[in-house]
């Protein structure tokens, strides 16, 4: 299922991409070919020697909208500069300008490092009082922007996925290395005690007194605080310790889709940080509903894991299903392997 | 339900710091030599997370394309009249696709629908409610499979999305039943 939910993404963001693509270059999205006209102001005077001119650009709205066909209107004016070489004159937008769309991919396209939008100045003309002109600018041409973007997206995420796989390393030591003393001082055991009758109808290939059940109740616990730092190092960790009672270990056993399943539901009586970060005091009125939903789900994750395991496909490839049979086959056939 | 608020909070303030201490503390009065078994325990730290990026890489680059494509504005356009026939506001789709795939993605979206539609509007709560009882799923099993080299997930994509799904349906009504209906 993952294979083909992972290749899916990938062909369809290419695919997506290409839509898009082409739909903008058939609507002339980006006017590549015509100067988009801009109003200069410059605060210290029109100087058509000097070299570098700061200014301020101004973009009539109702022309960039119609120019476009977007309804996005440009701010009052944007600070800049222009720039006179004797192949041309530039104009330059400040760097990190909150420019509208479709400006703001224009820049995202063109400038990969410096965040600046840059335009060739086709036609200026000056007014007499030379502390404005009227000119028109001509951005270079963007030829399929999604397809730049997905690309740069692969990169970019994966250099964020080894960043977040190396920051956890901190944090898995600590309690990776807490989990340890806990073991050795026999807290796990005693945990395994207390909550096996808890545990075990969702996790029935667990054998009586293993410290996976342990590991197992302090992830879960965890997650219902909203311990998001905790959680993981200790769901991993009961990972580890049912991959020791799994056969075959490129396989999923049904308790790790048990556990998996359990975690994506996520019960949590603590709303997460980041949406109290985004939501502020808002979460308050949504704790109740959020608690009932996560309550819901859990219940109809456990329900889609155990019927799921006992569809004839998900059956045939459980680890331990695998093993038992060939332990029976050993088993039944004792004169094969004699005569061999 | 403040009341049960304000324990919660306290409880989360003081269960980390008395995990933290609580811990050596216990293995010591066991006769545990603490030390020794914490950097122990603490060296499978590197092992592990070096183990996870193969699996963090794989996952996460395929959702970024994802992404950038623009294939959630083709989404939303394709589902918008399904879902508003059966009374799914089509607004919080967004939310309902990303959140399983990222969570600084899906906190951007509710960002966003507070600028659009006000921190009051009903449309705003489903999507927190949607965030706040779903995981990223992919993230989970890039890291918990991955951790233990596990690459045949068999039904834990499918157990993940079900439970998924389910909380996005029950949020949306349920918010709607709670907080009024979608003016729209």
């Amino acid at each position: 299922m993952l294979n083909y939910i992972w290749a899916g993404l990938i062909i369809s963001s290419l695919a997506f991409a290409l839509v898009s693509d082409i739909r903008d270059t058939a609507n002339d999205r980006f006017r590549n070919d015509d100067p988009l006209s801009v109003t200069l102001e410059y605060p210290e005077g029109y100087r058509s020697e000097a070299r570098s001119v700061p200014v301020r650009i101004r973009i009539d709205p109702e022309r960039y909208r119609s120019f476009y066909g977007v309804d996005e209107t440009p701010a009052d004016g944007y600070q800049g500069s222009v720039i006179r070489t004797q192949r041309g004159t530039q104009l330059r937008f400040g760097t990190g300008a909150p420019l509208p769309d479709p400006l703001s991919r224009i820049r995202r396209f063109s400038s990969s490092a410096d965040d600046e939008l840059q335009g060739t100045l086709v036609t200026e003309t000056p007014t007499p009082d030379s502390s404005e002109s009227v000119a028109a600018v001509q951005f270079s041409p963007v030829r399929f922007p999604r397809l730049h973007d997905i690309t740069q997206a692969a990169f970019d995420f994966a250099e964020t996925a080894a960043e977040i796989a190396l920051g956890l390393i901190g944090v898995l030591a600590l309690f990776l290395g807490l989990l340890k003393i806990a073991e050795a001082g026999g807290l796990i055991h005693q945990i395994v005690r207390v909550a096996e009758p808890l545990i075990h109808p969702f996790f029935p290939e667990i054998p009586k007194g293993h410290p996976a059940i342990g590991m197992i109740v302090l992830n879960l616990s965890a997650n219902v605080l909203g311990l998001g730092n905790a959680a993981t190092p200790l769901g991993i960790k009961a990972m580890e310790e049912l991959q020791e009672l799994n056969p075959s270990p490129d396989t999923a056993t049904n308790s790790m889709v048990m556990l998996l399943a359990m975690n994506t539901a996520s019960v949590q009586l603590v709303p997460p940080a980041l949406l109290v970060a985004v939501m502020g005091l808002q979460v308050n009125e949504l704790i109740l509903p959020i608690i009932l939903v996560t309550g819901s789900s859990l219940i109809i994750a456990v329900t889609a894991a155990k019927f799921l395991q006992r569809l004839p496909g998900y059956r045939r490839s459980d680890p331990l299903r695998l093993a038992a049979e060939e332990v029976d086959d050993a088993a039944s056939s004792p004169s094969t392997s004699e005569d061999t | 339900m403040d009341l049960f608020r304000i324990i919660i909070d306290y409880f989360a303030i003081f269960v980390l710091p008395l995990l933290i201490v609580g811990l050596p503390l216990y293995g010591l009065i066991k006769g545990v030599p603490v030390y020794e078994e914490f950097v122990d325990g603490a060296k499978e730290g590197f092992r592990v997370a070096v183990m996870i990026i193969p699996y963090l890489v794989a996952i996460l680059f395929a959702i970024g394309m994802f992404r950038a494509s623009g294939a959630m504005d083709f989404l939303v356009e394709i589902l918008h009249p399904v879902l508003g026939a059966i009374g799914f506001p089509p607004e919080v789709l967004p939310m309902a696709i990303i959140r399983p795939l990222t969570g600084s993605g899906s906190a951007a979206i509710v960002a966003d629908m507070i600028a659009t539609y006000g921190e009051d509007s009903v449309l705003v709560k489903i999507a927190g409610v949607m965030f706040g009882s779903t995981e990223t799923t992919f993230y989970v099993i890039a890291v918990y499979f991955g951790a233990v080299n596990i690459k045949k997930t068999r039904h834990a994509v499918p157990a993940g999305l079900t439970a998924d799904i389910a909380a996005m349906i029950l949020a949306a009504y349920l918010v709607q039943w709670i907080f009024g209906k979608v003016m729209v």
